[in-house]
């Protein structure tokens, strides 16, 4: 591999290996109620790290659960001063309108109010979305080199909320906007070791991504307006027609914007990107998996509840005692069933998709990885508790 | 016999050049050497990756305890042999004062989760339920009370409407509020299940379930407990008991990693059935029905009469015993309360339609 060499990037995931790690930690989330969860997460990251390669060298995740678990305890007392506020105030404004709302004026006043117990989470989502990625960075190793990314959570939320306002005003014209601006805020305060990392284009080249749901939206809106100049079934076809077409047309963004972001990313002294994810595969990735999931799952739940079905046979006639048993037996089962579910949607779907992803990027100029140099880690005090605490940051 | 020495990867933790070295046995066999670093058997710990990946155990480290240099080694003859030989390769090293950390964590956050939820919540929900308007209090105690029906019994209907216990029922209610001055019209229903117990729901809905019924022996005893209903009524107990529930909720679904939400009447509906009031509460609720039977004549001894055979049963406790594991003492409380029985509430044929109110 010369100075100006390219490199592969590929991702070695093997469903017979991560299916018993996840199932395994999985079921001990389960049996520690839920404390677990923590040392689990940072097994599977361990183990999918590993197996992503960059001109065969592994990458390494230094995360631990310990770490994750104290990172939870700190913020779940932040966010349940937060979330108790937020929703007793809302709940106390909502009471009036929620149950039965008398007029059109409080039908309205409830939507109002539901929508704002979610926005008022929303900047903590956004929040706890960036610590995790700095977490997730902060902790992970490229042949022995740390990565990270600048502590700027507050910057990045206020920065987030005002994009989110113009995308709701411009009725979702703007979102590319929002991508290539929040993309560009984090990739330039990522490092590599002692390298920066820089993100070229412009956020007018994500319209041809966006075409597809340009397209739905000037469907749901012509819908609209015919809707409102005169009734029949015509608007209403019109309307729904749109929406699936921006649906789809979203998940094709999605993909070509992580191309077109990725491949205008570069590493301080030459090194450059490039990802050729194909949405078609994606998407084929997706049913595949789900397919196989849920054929897998079925067999599952039928092993799982079919002991329980000949306990409930003689239900009716059996004791108090016993009646509480096959109820709390019932319980178990339920959420290991969901448990298995979950495992199977990282290793046949979340899985093959991470891994096509990683599998379309090419590294150009590695040659220039070679004068990288180590820095100072970096202790992010609450890991990603945030994140945890609000369920989000994705598969891993 | 020592393995051979073979060609590894070394990556120095100073920079990200991958450079080629020979590691080799140490000739005591305590050690691997390579290039110019020795790393002690017992302090090297395998890293997850293909092959083996080493690194060199350091109680100052950075984020772990590991020097971040990293050593790779092809799967062969010197892996299998540093497999079996190195001692602690899969420890997971701590470093010394992890476990207090983990206890000062852990009690804190314990401490503040508590703080929350018994201290502020309690106080704010109070607060919240004082502004809410009685109308509205009323609309919500009525989807309260739906809710529970669907928490007994699924779709169909669940409210009795014998004529004739209806009408006894509304005699009892007359006996009871007529005149008392009460600050809520009391809305009396009885639900058919099983269950032994009665609830007040917010806004003035007092809820009898069957299993009350067949379990009372007159028509004092349903009387003495609707008294103590009333007495939560009056208070604004239940209202009060939901705001508390509806900020828990989310908080107890957050440590549980579950933010599902969205369902806070559900939880509202499992909260009252087995509500938990307060002991301060449950005390003023047991005052205010001693004075109401003795106002009214009907006397405290039916509601004695009733404590003392609930206890006696044990197994599940209606609401009504929840908080008071020392309901004999109840029992003497109510009787000592005196409150001489007058007029019976209801004649013989009317307790008897109100039992069979859901025939």
């Amino acid at each position: 591999m010369g100075h100006e060499g390219e490199a592969k990037v590929g991702y070695l995931g093997d469903p017979a290996k991560l299916f018993p790690l996840a199932l395994g930690t999985g079921v001990l989330g389960l049996l520690t109620l839920g404390v677990y969860r923590f040392w689990g997460k940072a097994r599977i990251r361990r183990h999918v790290w590993s197996k992503v390669r960059l001109d065969g060298d592994g990458f390494e995740f230094t995360g631990t659960g310990l770490e994750m678990f104290l990172g939870f305890l700190l913020s779940v007392v932040v966010l349940a001063i937060y979330l108790a506020v937020v929703q007793l105030v809302l709940f106390a404004v909502g009471i009036r309108f929620v149950l039965d709302p008398q007029n059109r004026l409080e039908e309205f006043a409830q939507g109002i109010s539901i929508l704002l117990s979610f926005v008022a989470v929303l900047p903590l989502m956004v929040f706890a979305a960036y610590r995790s990625r700095r977490y997730k960075l902060a902790r992970t190793r490229f042949r022995g080199i740390r990565l990270a990314m600048e502590n700027a959570a507050g910057a990045y939320t206020l920065r987030a909320m005002g994009y989110l306002l113009l995308v709701v005003l411009s009725l979702g014209l703007l979102w590319p906007l929002m991508t290539f601006r929040l993309e560009a805020f984090m990739t330039e305060r990522t490092w590599y070791g002692t390298s920066r990392f820089r993100q070229g284009g412009s956020w007018r080249g994500l319209y041809p991504a966006y075409g597809h749901v340009v397209a739905g939206i000037v469907l749901c809106l012509a819908g609209a307006a015919l809707g409102i100049a005169g009734g029949g079934g015509f608007p209403v076809f019109l309307v729904i027609a749109g929406l699936v077409w921006a649906a789809i047309g979203f998940v094709v963004y999605r993909v070509r914007a992580f191309a077109y972001l990725m491949s205008h990313k570069m590493l301080d002294g030459g090194v450059g990107f490039r990802a050729m994810p194909a949405t078609g595969t994606v998407i084929w990735l997706y049913i595949k998996g789900a397919f196989i999931a849920g054929l897998l799952g079925g067999l599952a739940s039928a092993m799982i509840f079919a002991p329980l079905g000949t306990m409930l046979a003689g239900i009716e006639s059996a004791s108090q005692l016993v009646q509480v048993e096959v109820a709390v037996l019932g319980a178990a089962s339920y959420l290991l069933l969901l448990t298995v579910f979950g495992a199977l949607g990282l290793v046949f779907i979340s899985q093959p998709i991470l891994g096509h992803f990683i599998g379309s990027v090419t590294v150009t100029g590695a040659g220039a990885l070679e004068a990288v140099r180590q820095r100072g880690a970096d202790g992010g005090a609450d890991a990603e508790g945030f994140a945890d605490a609000l369920d989000i940051g994705g598969a891993f | 016999m020592l393995p051979a020495a073979e060609a590894a990867v070394w990556f120095d933790g100073q920079s990200a050049r991958r450079q080629a070295v020979e590691a080799e046995v140490a000739p005591d066999g305590r050690a691997l050497r390579f290039g110019r670093e020795i790393w002690p058997l017992e302090r090297l710990r395998r890293i997850e990756g293909e092959g083996l990946v080493l690194a060199l155990m350091d109680e100052g480290g950075d984020e772990l305890p590991h020097d971040p240099a990293r050593l790779v080694l092809a799967e062969g003859a010197l892996a299998g042999w540093v497999r079996a030989n190195a001692p602690a390769l899969s420890r997971r090293d701590v470093r010394r004062g992890t476990g207090r950390k983990i206890a000062v964590r852990v009690v804190l956050a314990v401490a503040a989760l508590a703080a929350i939820l018994f201290g502020f919540l309690p106080r704010i929900s109070d607060v919240l339920a004082e502004q809410l308007p009685p109308e509205q209090e009323v609309a919500f105690g009525k989807a309260v009370v739906a809710q529970i029906e669907g928490l007994l019994g699924g779709e169909e209907p669940l409210a009795c409407d014998g004529a004739r216990g209806l009408a006894a029922l509304e005699k009892m209610e007359r006996r009871l509020t007529e005149g008392q001055g009460l600050a809520y019209d009391i809305e009396l229903s009885v639900l058919d299940h099983d269950m032994l117990n009665a609830f007040a729901a917010p806004g003035g809905q007092i809820v009898i379930v069957r299993g009350l019924l067949d379990e009372a022996e007159s028509a004092e005893e349903v009387a003495g407990v609707l008294a103590h209903e009333i007495g939560h009524v009056e208070a604004r107990d239940p209202v009060r008991l939901a705001f508390r529930a509806a900020g828990s909720a989310g908080i107890l679904a957050l440590v549980f990693g579950d933010v599902t939400g969205g369902t806070v009447i559900g939880v509202l509906g499992d909260h009252i059935l087995s509500a938990s009031y307060t002991r301060e509460a449950e005390a003023a609720a047991d005052a205010f029905a001693f004075d109401l039977l003795a106002r009214t004549g009907i006397g405290t001894g039916g509601l004695a009469a009733f404590f003392d055979r609930i206890e006696a049963m044990g197994g599940d406790v209606p609401e009504i015993l929840s908080t008071h594991p020392a309901s004999g003492s109840r029992a003497e409380a109510a009787r000592g309360a005196g409150g001489a029985a007058g007029r019976p509430v209801l004649d013989e044929a009317e307790w008897l339609s109100l039992k069979r109110i859901c025939d």
